[in-house]
């Protein structure tokens, strides 16, 4: 075998490694989500299917994948059949930046964080473009609220990064989670860190600021006239995001593969492991926030984002700018 | 090779984009053929090593300006027939501004190319750092000139679409707050025949 075809072998496994993953813990995701619900509203959640009901969510895809896929007869065709996959692809091909060890990562860019911010950005596309094709009132009207609450809130999600960009100087992902190797920056960051994650439920429209899929008023949202596999690609692209955000906080705040405390019993355990425990412990938090939470209204929802998260990000940039700068303390 | 075949594959890509934003029949295709000629434009930039801009070029573009874009030209009612008629009365002015930026090309291709030995100056340092270097020190004035121009057309677009409505009910979250249960209900002892005396 040549040593390109052998290179582009590996590639296709090392991507492989990381969307099989990633797609089978988006339906653990789901089964966990309905678990903690349920807990929390005192039910049993899914306990059927499978030991505990740990099955439930694959017996929902194949139930999805057997169902009829329904195309409306004023929809615009290409349009709508597009715009879930567009939705998954975007979902899964940020995964080729995100180191989950100081070794592991498909593609170590310079420009990592941007690249990831890039196409957290483009995410709206799906749902516009689902809105729009449907020819519909229902999924018109999400998309649009969608389209203004995802870019209110990538505003305040681009001066956090920045934030954290000040701190590090550099805008590799590896480089970042390296230099919290003595100190997270979920301490000195403390209030861009609860930013973040406010932002991140925004963006990844979760509850408590799901308006674009709101039942209550919207029927199902942007997905309104979606059924069988294309509801499915939109939901797994839903879920996706959800990890992916939970990722990129832990990159950002609580310094990716490394152990709380660099001490003997916890740094022998491997890197991913702890990646991975920090990632569940903020999908909990999504989890967490959805059941304890009413949704916002959305001139509330607004508010929180151009009143109080643009000015109080702005404000910590220059803060913290400012404090490195006379404190010597900036990365050159 | 890999690269000059990738540089005509988007090239070519992005010309059909181009024309598919003049001809197509419906708007909201239109803009979503501008989305796929700014990728490829994304794509041409980090083909030659400008990663920083290409991405950029991205986030703002794609993420925010075309978005924007889509938004208004989704709520507009356009008669397909009246766009395509008046086409024809904008082709002068197209032509004088491709003319420009052919110039322009032409201008910097040609007159001015740079002296500074690009190979050796691109491995010293990655883009990002470079921009970074002159943005601030060399373009000082040039930058924050720039930023007040977009603060300029910021404030006027507020102030264009901002109109005070006095019929609008707003909430006011502070006082809303504030508020405690004597501001807005009061006990009375009523005698019987009185009735309630207004005070």
């Amino acid at each position: 075998m040549t040593s390109l075809s052998l290179e582009i072998t590996i590639g296709i496994l090392k991507i492989f490694s990381f969307v099989v993953p990633v797609l089978v813990s988006v339906a653990l995701l789901v089964y966990l989500e309905r678990k903690v619900l349920g807990a929390v509203q005192l039910r049993k959640g899914p306990n059927v299917v499978g030991p505990f009901g740990i099955l439930q969510s694959f017996a929902d895809v194949l139930k999805l994948l057997t169902k009829e896929n329904l195309l409306p007869s004023s929809s615009n065709k290409f349009l709508f059949i597009f715009a879930p996959m567009l939705t998954l692809i975007l979902s899964l091909i940020a995964w080729a930046v995100i180191p989950i060890s100081s070794t592991y990562v498909i593609a170590n860019i310079n420009i990592g964080i941007l690249y990831l911010f890039a196409v957290s950005s483009f995410g709206v596309y799906g749902v516009i473009i689902a809105g729009w094709a449907s020819n519909s009132k229902y999924p018109f009207l999400g998309a649009l609220r969608s389209a203004a609450q995802m870019i209110s809130y990538e505003v305040s999600i681009g001066f956090v990064i920045i934030t954290v960009l000040i701190c590090v100087g550099s805008l590799n992902l590896i480089d970042i989670v390296e230099s919290q190797k003595n100190m997270w920056f979920a301490i000195p960051l403390l209030p861009m860190f609860v930013v973040f994650i406010i932002s991140a439920l925004a963006e990844t429209n979760r509850l408590p600021f799901d308006l674009p899929e709101d039942e209550a008023t919207l029927v199902a949202g942007f997905f309104t006239e979606y059924s069988s596999i294309s509801f499915g690609l939109f939901f797994l692209a839903e879920y996706a995001n959800m990890i992916l955000m939970s990722s990129l906080t832990v990159i950002l705040f609580l310094g990716g593969w490394y152990p709380p405390i660099d001490i003997f019993p916890l740094n022998a355990i491997p890197g991913i492991f702890w990646f991975v425990i920090k990632v569940f412990l903020i999908l909990f938090v999504f989890l967490w926030v959805r059941a304890t939470f009413p949704r916002y209204r959305y001139d509330q929802l607004m508010r929180l984002g151009w009143k109080i998260f643009l000015p109080l990000t702005l404000i910590w940039v220059v803060i913290t700018s400012a404090f490195l700068f006379y404190f010597g303390l900036l990365p050159n | 090779m890999f690269l000059v075949g990738s540089f005509f594959l988007f090239a070519a890509f992005l010309i059909t984009t181009c024309i598919f934003v003049i001809f197509s029949k419906n708007p909201v295709n239109s803009v979503l053929f501008l989305v796929l000629a700014f990728l490829n434009s994304t794509f041409l930039f980090i083909l030659i090593g400008a990663e920083f801009v290409g991405i950029i070029l991205a986030i703002v573009y794609i993420g925010a300006v075309a978005i924007l874009f889509l938004f208004v030209v989704m709520m507009l009612d356009i008669q397909i027939t009246t766009l395509m008629y008046n086409i024809k009365k904008y082709v002068p002015l197209a032509l004088l501004f491709a003319g420009i930026i052919l110039a322009e090309i032409i201008y910097l291709t040609v007159f001015k190319t740079s002296k500074v030995n690009i190979d050796t100056f691109i491995r010293s340092k990655n883009n990002t750092e470079q921009i970074g270097d002159v943005l601030y020190t060399k373009y000082f004035i040039d930058f924050q000139l720039s930023g007040i121009v977009l603060l300029l057309a910021m404030i006027g677009a507020i102030v264009l679409t901002h109109v005070y409505r006095p019929t609008i009910k707003r909430q006011n979250i502070d006082s809303q707050n504030s508020t405690t249960a004597k501001d807005r209900v009061k006990l009375l002892k009523i005698k019987p025949g009185e009735g309630i005396k207004d005070d």
